[in-house]
């Protein structure tokens, strides 16, 4: 993503203003080659004036050697008579005290009216040279960049005027030189004078040509540090298209040394082999025409590394402005990156199209005073109007079911009077008369007079009728652990009811042995049949307990005492529990209050968790097995029942899970009694959870309120509740 | 009669009776006196070992599943104090699997409750090696 791309812009045209402009200071040496400390200045000042649209630029030489003190003086705009140099540079050294290696490096509002900044830069590296004074109107002045220009103007005039002032006294040594050579020939033959001519010659070559080299090479080296330090790839091309200047970013970036590139196109370098004809064709019609659709813009193309790989770059080329044959800078920057971000923000919005396809969700901003409504596509889809449709209320209303326009007319009405938040589910009708469900969600945003609710449109006619699919498979599964609870039960129920039946068996026998002795034993054989009438009333017990757990009744909601149902619910178990060498420790609440709720689906509950419990403590050897069953009032409304064992207790990870259907821990276990018992128990408002025990174990509680909302009035509350026909 | 009836008395075999549940415990010793056996009863396996009937019984009915020690449990038990009296388990489980393999493990029978009084007859002269 581009931010800000006009500062972006801006900043880089300054930028490319400010390495032109270095790049013309850094080329006025090659103009003063030869020239005299005057012309230095002379050319320097002009060019500070013009770069950098000074008010006012005066220069001082304090040590010109063997020559007049030099003073000159550059003025924007003459307001009336000017004072001469000599006055305004006298003026400005009282201003500073005439010691320019103390001055501060910015003054202002020093001279006349308005504020002015006025920078003075010491010539020399001690300013044993003298010193220019820049002075602009401006109090920003100098930015960060016109200090630097102004610098390396400054170290240029140096090196310019120590060159200068060398080359003047050589040309003094040489003058020098010359008259003793001529007295010294007068002296000699006229003969020698062929001689002494080609050795004057020849040392006045040899001369010239190691200052020309000195010039170049402190003139390389200051452009080459500015070139190196670079961050963007700076390459530059002579008239014909080849390689003269290649810095370490363009090395870095394309993957090849200077030293390879140097004299070759640069076009056959980073240009990638499908476009070169067409860089070429351009380069060429430009160097005939001097039309180019290149040159002072920013572009973006595509350039090719060492490796062959391709990758996108920014390029701006500039002219530079030096005479001659025509040379040119390019800058290059990298953009992989930028186009990279440009392109994942348009794969993201991809995506979230895409999203809003496969959720079904549509997105939607609708301005309230001035009922603009924008769409998302997905919202066009769900709602079936042709995408270039103006989304208007109006429109919105004949796809509304029309048993709901009513409510969403209301709806919108009160949002528009009260800015409130925005949630609400309704039906669509489609034109072929399929009815959707759709929920609505929006917030508002923005401030008075611009606002705007954002929201979300969610179709979700398949979560209805998965809902309702779920509701059935989940009272599928209740039977299901109902008939799983039963074949585990079948043998506690033998057992419970073999037991009695043994006592009968074997006092009928002993009864009738008794009679048949002689003398029959009559008292013997009437306390044989007591016992069995009362083995026989245990037997009949047992069996209206199970009458009750496994009748054939639907699921009915009644008014019930859970510590009743508890207690017949450890009756059943407490054989099983015992030959489990489990010890049942029953803490019932006394006054608990009655409840509401299916007695048989609770107890289900119940027994469950026994069993659970019974369970989780098979393996403890170490410590009693001691499980404890509890009911206490909660709140003022609900009733708690929990059951807690010392057992093994449970993985923190499994906590989570044990709930889910199918997940067990048990060798045995289908893992369906925790999921269904906790279906059973929400069904009846309650909740049912976990929780670790300070030591070992753990405890499951489930609570439950004593009047379940509405159940003894609103008769679609028990319908709610799935009927549980007898598995028995 | 009353005389013959004691000095009979003490010499029947002596029969103990090891159940958790009482309507067992209640029942069973006036059938075995039927049978002529003397029995005396017991609610647990511990209870049973910390009586003088250890050394003296010469038949034992075994409940199998028992809070605390189990039937088996005292089998083992008897069988590594040296002591191995005839042992007639019984049980209110339904599951016939336990049968072949207490009887493999020396058990003269298993009965399932609830049981006839020839069963318990056979299985208690077959201990005493009666018939």
């Amino acid at each position: 993503m581009e931010v800000q791309p006009d500062l972006a812009s801006d900043e880089v045209k300054h930028l490319q203003r400010c390495i032109n402009d270095l790049v013309t200071v850094l080329a006025l040496p090659a103009i003063w080659s030869g020239g005299d400390p005057s012309h230095v200045l002379h050319t320097l000042l002009d060019a500070l004036m013009r770069m950098l649209r000074l008010a006012l630029v005066s220069v001082r030489l304090t040590d010109p050697v063997g020559e007049s003190p030099l003073e000159i003086v550059r003025v924007a705009e003459q307001r009336g008579p000017m004072p001469s140099a000599h006055e305004i540079c006298e003026a400005l050294s009282q201003c500073f005290k005439n010691e320019s290696r103390k001055w501060p490096p910015q003054l202002r509002n020093l001279m006349g009216e308005g504020d002015v900044s006025i920078v003075p830069l010491p010539l020399g590296l001690q300013g044993e040279l003298g010193v220019i004074v820049v002075v602009a109107e401006r109090t920003d002045f100098p930015r960060q960049t016109e200090a630097l220009l102004l610098s390396v103007a400054a170290n240029q005039a140096s090196i310019g005027l120590q060159e200068a002032r060398l080359l003047s006294q050589q040309k003094r040594l040489a003058s020098e030189l010359d008259r003793r050579v001529e007295q010294r020939t007068a002296e000699l033959a006229t003969a020698n004078e062929g001689l002494r001519k080609e050795l004057s010659e020849r040392r006045l070559v040899e001369e010239r040509l190691g200052q020309g080299e000195r010039e170049l090479k402190r003139s390389e080296v200051r452009k080459a540090a500015i070139v190196d330090a670079a961050l963007d790839c700076i390459v530059t091309i002579n008239h014909e298209g080849c390689i003269t200047e290649f810095n370490p970013a363009a090395e870095h970036t394309f993957g090849y040394r200077r030293d390879e590139v140097l004299g070759k196109r640069l076009v056959d370098v980073i240009i990638p082999p499908s476009l070169r004809e067409k860089h070429r064709q351009g380069f060429a019609r430009y160097m005939a025409t001097g039309e180019g659709q290149v040159l002072g813009k920013r572009i973006e193309m595509t350039a090719v590394r060492a490796d062959g790989s391709q990758f996108p770059v920014e390029l701006a080329i500039t002219r530079i402005p030096l005479e001659g044959p025509p040379s040119f800078t390019g800058y290059l920057r990298d953009i992989t990156e930028r186009t990279r971000a440009r392109q994942e923000l348009r794969r993201s919005e991809a995506f979230l199209a895409e999203a809003q396809h496969l959720s079904r969700i549509g997105s939607f901003s609708w301005r309230v005073e001035t009922d603009e409504i924008t769409w998302s596509e997905q919202l066009y889809r769900i709602f079936q109007i042709d995408r270039d449709a103006q989304v208007t209320f109006e429109l919105i209303g004949t796809r509304i079911h029309p048993e709901d326009l009513a409510v969403f007319q209301e709806h919108i009405a009160r949002t528009r009077r009260d800015r409130s938040e925005v949630r609400l589910e309704f039906r669509l009708q489609m034109p072929d008369g399929a009815v959707k469900y759709v929920h609505v969600a929006a917030h508002i945003r923005g401030d008075h007079g611009q606002l705007e609710y954002i929201g979300a449109v969610q179709d979700v006619t398949e979560r209805r009728s998965s809902e309702e699919a779920l509701n059935k498979a989940r009272s599928a599964l209740s039977q299901v652990a109902r008939v799983t609870s039963l074949g585990v039960l079948t043998a506690s129920i033998a057992h419970e009811v073999n037991q009695p039946l043994s006592g009968i068996v074997t006092n009928a026998s002993t009864c009738l042995r008794m009679l048949a002795a002689d003398p029959p034993n009559v008292e013997g054989a009437r306390e044989t049949v007591r016992r069995t009438i009362r083995d026989g009333n245990r037997a009949s017990e047992v069996i209206s307990r199970l009458r009750a757990l496994f009748s054939k009744k639907s699921a009915v909601t009644q008014s019930m005492d859970l510590n009743e149902a508890t207690r017949e619910v450890i009756a059943l178990s407490l054989s099983e529990l015992r030959r489990s060498r489990v010890v049942l420790r029953p803490e019932l609440a006394d006054n608990l209050p009655l409840v509401t709720g299916d007695r048989v689906q609770l107890q289900q509950v119940i027994l469950n968790l026994l069993r659970n419990a019974a369970d989780a403590m098979n393996t403890i050897d170490d410590r009693p097995r001691d499980l404890v069953i509890r009911t206490e009032p909660e709140d003022e409304d609900r009733v708690r029942l929990s059951v807690s064992d010392v057992g093994i207790g449970l993985e923190p990870r499994a906590a989570d899970r044990i709930f889910e259907a199918f997940y067990t821990t048990k060798d045995e276990g289908m893992g369906i009694g925790l999921s269904v018992s906790r279906s059973i128990i929400e069904r009846h408002d309650g909740r049912l959870w976990a929780t670790p025990n300070n030591g070992p174990g753990i405890t499951f509680s489930f609570s439950i309120p004593c009047r379940p909302g509405g159940v003894a009035s609103d008769g679609t509350r028990a319908s709610r509740i799935p009927s549980v026909s007898g598995a028995a | 009669m009353e005389l013959r009836h004691e000095r009979r008395a003490s010499e029947r075999p002596l029969v103990s009776v090891i159940d958790d549940d009482d309507s067992v415990r209640d029942s069973l010793p006036d059938l075995l006196g039927e049978f002529g056996f003397a029995a005396r009863t017991f609610s647990s396996a511990e209870e049973f070992l910390a009586s003088d009937c250890v050394d003296q019984a010469r038949c034992l009915i075994l409940d199998i599943a028992m809070p605390g020690m189990t039937g088996p449990d005292l089998q083992r038990e008897l069988k590594l104090r040296g002591r191995e009296i005839p042992i007639i388990f019984i049980t209110a489980s339904t599951d016939q699997t336990v049968r072949p393999r207490l009887i493999e493990r020396g058990a003269i029978e298993c009965l399932f409750k609830p049981f006839s009084d020839t069963s318990l007859l056979e299985a208690v002269n077959s201990a005493l090696h009666l018939k």
